[in-house]
């Protein structure tokens, strides 16, 4: 009888940032040649035992809802095909470093003749991981050290701590987070934070020490979210020249939320996809949990992208969102949207569209933006198959705007004062991938419908982010 | 940097007059106030009382935050915003108006000393009465000081400014402080001004001055609010030409305005106090 060694295949595609890492290359799979061959494939097998090695601490459980299709598995190429699976969902849990699977005939007194003996041989990661990291920002330095423990009862719960001592600020966030066991999609996690910021298009610093709770699920092929979230507040003016309206705002506030999101993703990436169409819709209640400050908010994303001839892209997105204050208090100008930049409306500064004080923009309790994108290879292809692919050349049409609404008018009203002052660019540019994670875009920009107020940037823009309009 | 800025600020100042709608911000009148608090904005009101400018009064309940040197009251003229009474006091002669021209080097710097006495002592005092007491701290303070916010947010202001002003205490020596050593204090304090003053209408005799502004502000708050004990005002009350001091100036300066509520307030409990 042939021994066949399933060591590791090419990993099948999965969508989402955790995963990407985790590839390997694809090994050809050896089978001895012996004196007596037989075609494998299409031999009816069972698979008897599933053998674990190298667990610690890890509970028998979780581990079982993992591996239990691999019983289910009638032919051997079932077999190799629901250990890979059962492989790459003990690799998602995030408890263990390496995890190799070796298939084998079974041996022993109840072996039957087709039977088969699955191993995975499998090393946890250790209880306690620490990284150091200094960083260097604007006119400011940090350090920043992070420590993670993983599968910290032994059901991949995990525990991280991340502190950042600056120049400026200080933050720091503690998380604990736990998957349903069996479930991976259905966690929660509990997160305890104080992250402070520095907004200089509003001359206002703001200092949140919070913490948070929430529920993530999937119901077919959504995700949602349900989260709690308790902040405590602190708004400050950024400099002695901040306008009036920002002093006025500056104090102490406590907000209690409860929140909701649902995302339908069918993108092949999140940066630069080629094909498929996202959904976010989030809203946002406060006020009803304790605290003092009270609105409904309401925002949502949408994004739709065609390949076209040639291996370029359309990419289509729309952006909106609308704050409304609950009970006769104003809103913050912690809470408001803001509109314009690099990753949003291109060809004005940061933040720098709509309402504005002094030349503090002060935001806005409703918006819209939109963008049209044709991304194409670089021209003449330099260093296409290698380095080149990383670039691709961009042609947008940015619009957008930010206003604060009556409430009393209705519908009509509000959407005539959106569609009021319009402003918008076109331009194009060169945008580079940062593996799975960020894009930075460097264009040439023409805003457009300017008002009196806004800030633009026109001429060339460099953008660096996650979210792009 | 600051002294720069100071320059030309003043600058700034001088070219333009007293609007007709300039602000002064206090924390809320009626629940959140506390003693040292109000004597200062008492003060800054009489000022430019005196001085002839007139201001309205504007209670938030995140004065304290909005001002720029964390302290109340401040006042907001024109594109300004300038708090504490001394810094008032420069702002207001950088437009034209001074109560103290009149006086020579001699007197200014005498002036100057006793305003560094109030403050050294009166308004330490007021300020260790209210966050070192433990009994006014009770009853008083926390309740008072984030009353306008929700819990648990009432709470931890509450105590974070209780551990800075303990801090400060404990800096300048006072930590050590019983509340019989902090009255006689005051009782020295009081002593001084008494004999300064005298059987004059003001501390330089004819005209007001800012010093006078100061010191009404503190002794009539002192007298007129309500705290657990009296001792406090007992204290005052032991010298009767500081009494007759303040009922002169709020005669004078507050009773006429009708329409400001916060001075009508004041001549409310003026009335319920220094009649007894």
């Amino acid at each position: 009888m042939g021994t066949v060694h399933a060591r590791s295949l090419e990993p099948l595609p999965m969508s989402g940032p955790d995963f990407g890492a985790l590839g390997e290359e694809a090994e050809l799979v050896e089978v001895e040649p012996e004196a007596k061959q037989e075609i494998l494939e299409n031999k009816d097998v069972v698979v008897q035992h599933v053998h674990f090695d190298g667990l610690g601490r890890t509970k028998d459980d979780i581990i079982m809802y993992e591996i239990c299709d691999v019983f289910k598995a009638k032919n051997l190429i079932d077999v190799m095909k629901k250990s890979h699976e059962a492989r790459e969902k003990l690799l998602r849990l995030g408890i263990f470093r390496q995890v190799e699977v070796l298939i084998d005939t079974c041996q022993g007194d109840d072996a039957l003749p087709n039977g088969l003996d699955v191993t995975f041989e499998v090393t946890e990661l250790r209880r306690l991981t620490g990284s150091y990291n200094t960083m260097v920002g604007n006119n400011e330095g940090s350090m920043v050290l992070g420590l993670k423990f993983p599968n910290l009862f032994g059901r991949a719960e995990k525990v991280t701590f991340q502190f950042s001592y600056g120049t400026k600020e200080t933050s720091y966030g503690l998380s604990f987070f736990k998957p349903q066991p069996g479930n991976f999609e259905r966690n929660f996690s509990v997160n305890l934070y104080k992250v402070t910021g520095q907004f200089p298009w509003s001359s206002l610093r703001e200092t949140d020490r919070g913490v948070s709770t929430e529920f993530n699920f999937p119901i077919w092929k959504t995700n949602h979210t349900l989260k709690w979230e308790g902040v405590w507040r602190e708004l400050g003016c950024l400099a002695r020249t901040a306008s009036f309206s920002v002093r006025e705002e500056s104090g102490h506030s406590l907000k209690s939320s409860l929140s909701h999101a649902m995302v339908i993703d069918s993108r092949n990436s999140s940066i630069l996809p080629r094909r498929g169409a996202l959904l976010k819709i989030n809203q946002e209640l406060a006020g009803y949990t304790g605290g003092d400050v009270s609105f409904l908010k309401e925002d949502f994303e949408f994004q739709l992208n065609k390949q076209l001839l040639w291996d370029s892209v359309f990419s289509a997105s729309l952006w909106g969102g609308m704050l409304v204050p609950i009970g006769d208090k104003p809103s913050s100008i912690a809470d408001r949207f803001y509109l314009g930049g690099p990753t949003s409306v291109r060809g004005f500064s940061m933040y720098s569209i709509g309402p504005q004080s002094e030349g503090d923009y002060l935001g806005g309790e409703a918006y819209w933006a939109g963008g049209l994108h044709l991304y194409t290879p670089l021209p003449f292809r330099p260093g296409r198959g290698g380095f080149g692919d990383l670039f691709r050349t961009h042609f947008f049409l940015n619009a957008g705007n930010l206003c604060n609404l009556n409430y009393g008018d209705g519908p009509r009203a509000h959407l005539q004062k959106l569609a009021e002052y319009i402003r918008w660019s076109y331009g194009a540019g060169i945008v580079l991938r940062l593996g799975n994670i960020a894009r930075l875009e460097l264009n040439y920009c023409f805003p457009m419908g300017v008002q009196s107020g806004d800030r633009i940037c026109d001429g060339v823009q460099f953008g660096a982010g996650i979210r792009f309009l | 940097m600051a002294l720069a800025a100071e320059a030309f600020m003043t600058q700034l100042a001088a070219a333009e007059p007293w609007p007709e709608n300039a602000a002064l911000y206090q924390q809320l009148k009626d629940e959140q106030i506390l003693l040292s608090d109000n004597a200062s904005s008492l003060a800054v009101q009489a000022f430019l009382q005196m001085c002839n400018l007139p201001v309205r009064v504007v209670c938030r309940a995140n004065a304290e935050y909005m001002s720029p040197s964390g302290k109340v009251p401040f006042i907001h003229v024109g594109n300004q915003v300038v708090s504490e009474l001394g810094p008032i006091v420069q702002f207001v002669k950088a437009k034209g108006h001074s109560l103290s021209d009149g006086l020579d080097e001699v007197q200014k710097a005498e002036m100057k000393a006793y305003m560094e006495l109030v403050n050294n002592m009166l308004l330490t005092a007021e300020l260790y009465l209210q966050w070192c007491d433990d009994v006014t701290v009770e009853e008083i303070t926390h309740l008072r000081y984030g009353s306008p916010y929700p819990w648990p947010l009432n709470r931890i202001l509450s105590y974070q400014k209780q551990w800075e002003i303990r801090r400060k205490m404990k800096a300048i020596g006072w930590a050590g402080k019983s509340l019989e050593q902090v009255l006689e204090d005051v009782d020295q304090c009081c002593q001084a001004l008494s004999q300064r003053l005298g059987t004059q209408p003001y501390f330089f005799n004819k005209q007001p001055t800012e010093l006078d502004a100061l010191v009404f502000g503190h002794l009539f708050t002192i007298l007129t609010t309500q705290l657990t004990s009296d001792e406090l005002s007992e204290k005052v009350k032991n010298y009767s030409n500081l009494i007759a001091f303040c009922r002169r100036i709020e005669q004078q300066y507050f009773e006429g305005h009708d329409k400001d509520s916060s001075s009508s307030a004041t001549s409310r409990s003026a009335k319920r106090s220094l009649l007894r």
